[in-house]
């Protein structure tokens, strides 16, 4: 085993270390199992970062050691660029929602299960994007869920949260079940588990077999993606869920359906099969760009017009997809990236807004301005982020998916619908921004009270937002590579 | 006398030592928990005399008497010596459990005795190769079973329940005995290997009756009526022992004796498959709305059986080694499972003594670690990655797949409904399991402290589960070679 697979392992095996410490330490303080769970986080980011050296010279790194040999099963592991920039983005985002924790009252009770649950949320995320065997990839699809409803179900405010757990639960399980046959069906075709092998050996499956794969792995996947109407469990579990776990669901988590979405049908099949099925995401996508911009200006609650906003965000991703070029899936992985940065940021500002003044209908809101003037900042950024202004990062991405739409053979009027449609993306925004910070301060208590810590976190993710907006170089090589990476001898 | 000794060796210990136990438990007055090693090591002695039958590679025949109703004959088959040898390692964690869990009983010395008559009715049933023996042993394990069920008698229920399995599974041995009438009148025998030759219209009919007797054994819906309240009011250990082990066993012995009875593979399988898909959602949708925990194992116990049922089905009848061996698999994690299940949810009622005392937001003081043993156990069930359940689920769908068949997509839909229902079930259970109580527990109710008799073999399932779990791979080796 050389150093790149080591490094490649311990990016799965040290949040399980952090984990072990955590479930030991019983009575650990907050700061105390933060402390265990950031330094797990910090190890495995680290890594990441040190594999992006032999990353350059043009080589998948992989390991491997065998799990269940009698049914051809083992613990394999793959890191190219597109899992990369997919692995970064997730890490990233735990990380800064493990220190946002720390400035505010979720965990204070049992601390070590908390973090240990957050560590293991992480570790289904980093182990999916990792596995290059299709069983060991449902093991972590499947961690990824129920560390997150465990989250949701102890520490998720108001009576409702065992209900919206299990909704979460049972509609993402459903989806994942789609995910499961479409993967067993391929294990069983041709007779390895193996991802890279699958890929080199999809193409000699019966069309109608590829298509029906098609089909189902983007229907599982959407699931994940909460793409209208498949999306019915995000509004709740965004809501309910305490605020650092809304932040990895909505800046990581639904990521993980366009991961597959890659990783599966499109690295599998040809361009001959996808193509019929590009039109139908393209209109899935447009649709939930509509609706879920449209959902997000009807609404009264905060955070959920955050979370609205993710349903339209998914939209543009599906779109860029389902166009079936270059620019347009590049433009998606990016915006998987920049969504993810602006996501992060809304909700630690909503976080902020909710613990300054303990409400969350915006009509009761204004003149926050002057009382937050650091949020407000940055929240001025994040608004301006997701409403595609450049030089911020979305812009980039937008501008590339819109330019796939318009190469693609598909009606160009999807794609109009669809630059237009990122009107209502900037008056829900706009909406937000002016309602709560602008006017007159509405609060009966004079005082606002913000803790810096969340403010700090806030800030520093604003710093990254505009920082890959002004340097998006790095992240197009990385998308354009991840795409090759994954498209031997597939579509394009 | 004819054949090798070897074969009867693991039944004789434990009908034998029934009775030894009986007479020398007496005379030594042996408490609670000596009788329960006692036990024990018999389970364990047969154990090791049914590994010894496995590692020879000859199938030996053991016959004393004459062929046909009088006389005995022995042939165990291999996977029958493997699905017996799985259960005595469970019935020996049983038996500690049991040193700690019925030492308030004063017929004790019964109960131990009970569980060796009904392990080797259940083992003659595997080894025997004659239809009149088949139909003595069956009722040895039904009424020695009842006697079980109903062995706590005190408790509400109790009596009643092994009433009901009493009626219900004699009706199922009476229906054994018409078809080894049939057989006997269509072919004037009743070896297996004899009628096996001779194959007509009577042995078929003889294997109807095997088919439906042997279903309401297993809690074949719809003949499962019986099922949670017996489950739900015997000990928790029988409950752990015929959930676990002792009901779904049944499908193995149907299905070799149907097939040595000269009944299509075709018809078999689709039977099978057909009730499997009944078994698997009336399980999970009757589990949806139970609050009571022995109850909902009750019903995950009607929808596993009905797993079992699909797999063995669809081995039948597309003739498929990987779904007999996966089949097997389930019946070994699914039992390791559901008595882990059982054995908990008896730490809870053991705690309070008080026989209801089932609430599951009402955890055991004296285990602190129940609530997460049990919920283990359920996310085992339930088929969550990376527990061993979720293998079983993958080897399930990979066998209905590799068919390409109409029929078993329909059946893996089901299952997939099922599963889907099922965990409507598993997680609000999960979720009451550490739901705080607004009101604090009564205080006037007694507190017992659950012995390490009762704690040990718990850990040891879970260990055991966890090892299956994570290391599947002897496991698989063995099962796969059984079939090969």
């Amino acid at each position: 085993m050389d150093t790149h697979q080591i490094l490649l392992s311990g990016i799965t095996v040290f949040p399980i270390i952090g984990v072990i410490i955590l479930l030991i330490w019983r009575n650990a303080a907050k700061k105390q199992a933060a402390l265990i769970g950031i330094v797990s986080e910090s190890i495995a980011l680290v890594f990441t970062l040190m594999l992006l050296k032999p990353l350059n010279t043009g080589q998948a790194i992989q390991f491997s050691l065998p799990w269940i040999a009698e049914i051809n099963i083992s613990f394999s592991l793959e890191l190219n660029w597109l899992a990369f920039v997919f692995l970064l983005t997730e890490i990233l985002v735990t990380l800064a929602a493990m220190i946002y924790s720390l400035g505010e009252k979720t965990g204070e009770k049992s601390s070590n299960f908390y973090y240990a649950l957050l560590l293991l949320f992480s570790l289904g995320m980093s182990g999916t994007t990792l596995s290059n065997d299709v069983f060991l990839f449902y093991v972590f699809w499947e961690l990824m869920l129920l560390a997150s409803v465990l989250l949701i179900l102890i520490w998720g405010h108001g009576e409702e949260r065992s209900q919206v757990s299990l909704k979460y639960f049972i509609i993402t399980h459903i989806g994942s079940l789609i995910v499961l046959i479409c993967l067993i069906t391929l294990y069983v075709n041709l007779g390895t588990a193996n991802i890279s092998e699958l890929i080199l050996g999809a193409s000699t499956l019966p069309p109608k077999t590829q298509s029906l794969l098609t089909i189902f792995f983007i229907i599982g996947f959407c699931v994940k993606m909460a793409i209208f109407p498949l999306h019915i469990w995000l509004p709740d579990a965004h809501t309910v869920a305490p605020m650092p776990v809304t932040i990895i669901l909505a800046a990581a988590m639904l990521s993980m359906g366009t991961y597959g979405i890659l990783r599966f049908p499109i690295a599998l099949f040809s361009l001959e099969i996808l193509e019929h099925f590009s039109i139908w995401m393209m209109i899935a996508g447009l649709v939930s760009e509509i609706y879920g911009a449209l959902m997000s200006l009807a609404e009264k609650d905060i955070k959920r017009i955050i979370a609205y906003s993710s349903v339209s965000q998914m939209g543009y991703i599906l779109f860029g997809l389902g166009s079936l070029t270059q620019q347009g899936m590049v433009g998606s992985i990016m915006h998987v990236v920049y969504h993810a940065i602006v996501k992060a940021l809304l909700f630690m500002v909503v976080g902020i807004i909710i613990a300054a003044t303990n409400e969350r209908d915006i009509e009761r809101l204004g003149g926050l301005g002057r009382k937050l003037p650091v949020t407000t900042v940055c929240v001025a950024i994040g608004v301006l982020g997701i409403s595609g202004m450049p030089p911020l990062g979305i812009f980039n991405s937008e501008w590339m998916i819109f330019s796939g739409g318009f190469e693609t053979s598909q009606p160009i009027i999807l794609t109009i619908l669809t630059l237009l449609g990122s009107i209502f993306t900037v008056i829900y925004a706009l909406r937000f921004f002016g309602k709560i910070f602008l006017g007159k301060f509405t609060l009966h208590d004079g005082e606002v009270h913000q803790p810096k810590l969340l403010v700090y976190t806030t800030a520093a993710v604003t710093a990254l937002l505009v920082i890959e907006g002004l340097l998006p170089s790095s992240l197009i090589s990385w998308a354009t590579e991840g795409l090759s990476a994954i498209l031997v001898g597939g579509p394009l | 006398m004819t054949g090798a000794i070897n074969v009867i060796l693991p039944f004789f210990t434990l009908f034998i030592g029934a009775f030894g136990i009986i007479v020398i438990g007496r005379l030594l007055k042996f408490d609670n928990r000596i009788t329960a090693g006692l036990t024990a090591t018999l389970l364990l002695v047969s154990l090791i005399q049914l590994i010894w039958i496995m590692g020879d590679s000859n199938i030996d025949i053991l016959s004393f008497g004459a062929a046909g109703p009088g006389g005995v004959t022995f042939q165990p088959d291999v996977i029958g010596t493997f699905v017996s040898a799985t259960i005595l390692v469970i019935a020996i964690l049983i038996t500690i459990y049991s040193g700690g869990s019925i030492s308030s009983e004063p017929t004790y010395l019964l109960y131990y005795p009970l569980i060796l008559l009904s392990l080797s009715g259940l083992f003659g049933m595997f080894f025997t190769n004659d239809l009149f023996n088949l139909f003595l042993l069956s009722e040895l394990s039904n009424l020695t079973a009842s006697a079980l069920i109903a062995f706590q008698s005190r408790a509400e229920g109790s009596v009643s329940a092994g009433y009901k399995y009493l009626i219900m599974s004699s009706l199922g041995t009476m229906i054994i005995l018409l078809g080894v009438y049939f057989i006997y009148k269509g072919t004037g025998s009743t070896d297996l290997s004899v009628i096996s030759t001779l194959v007509n219209n009577s042995t078929r009919i003889g294997a109807g009756c095997f088919l439906v007797g042997f279903s309401i054994k297993a809690g074949v819906v719809p003949l499962h009526t019986w099922v949670p309240d017996v489950y739900s009011n015997s000990p928790s250990a029988i409950s752990g022992l015929l959930a676990g082990v002792i009901s779904k066993s049944v499908l193995f012995i149907v299905s070799i004796t149907c097939t040595k009875l000269g009944m299509e593979s075709s018809e078999l399988g689709l039977f099978l498959i057909a009730f499997g898909c009944l078994n698997m959602l009336l399980g999970s949708i009757k589990a949806l709305t139970q609050k009571h925990i022995r109850r909902f194992l009750s019903y995950s116990s009607i929808t596993h059986t009905g797993y079992l049922m699909f797999t063995l089905g669809i081995g039948h009848y597309y003739q498929l080694d990987s779904a007999f061996s996966t089949s097997i698999f389930l019946f070994v994690i699914a039992g390791i499972a559901k008595c882990l299940a059982f054995l908990t949810a008896g730490i809870y009622e053991h705690d309070r003594q008080v026989s209801e005392a089932n609430d599951p937001g009402n955890p055991p003081k004296t285990v602190k670690y129940a609530p997460y043993l049990l919920s283990f156990a359920l996310v085992g069930l339930a088929g969550i990655p990376p527990l061993a359940g979720f293998t079983g689920k993958w080897l399930v769908f990979s066998s209905a797949i590799s068919t390409g068949d109409v029929i078993s997509m329909i059946g893996l839909v089901i299952f997939l409904v099922s599963s889907v229902i099922g965990l409507g079930g598993y997680l609000p259970m999960i979720v009451r399991l550490f739901k705080e109580r607004d009101q604090p527990d009564d205080t006037n109710q007694l507190i017992t402290n659950s012995s390490l008799w009762m704690t040990i073999p718990v850990y040891m399932f879970c260990v055991l589960y966890i090892i299956v779990s994570f290391h599947p791979t002897p496991w698989l080796q063995i099962i796969i070679g059984i079939i090969k």
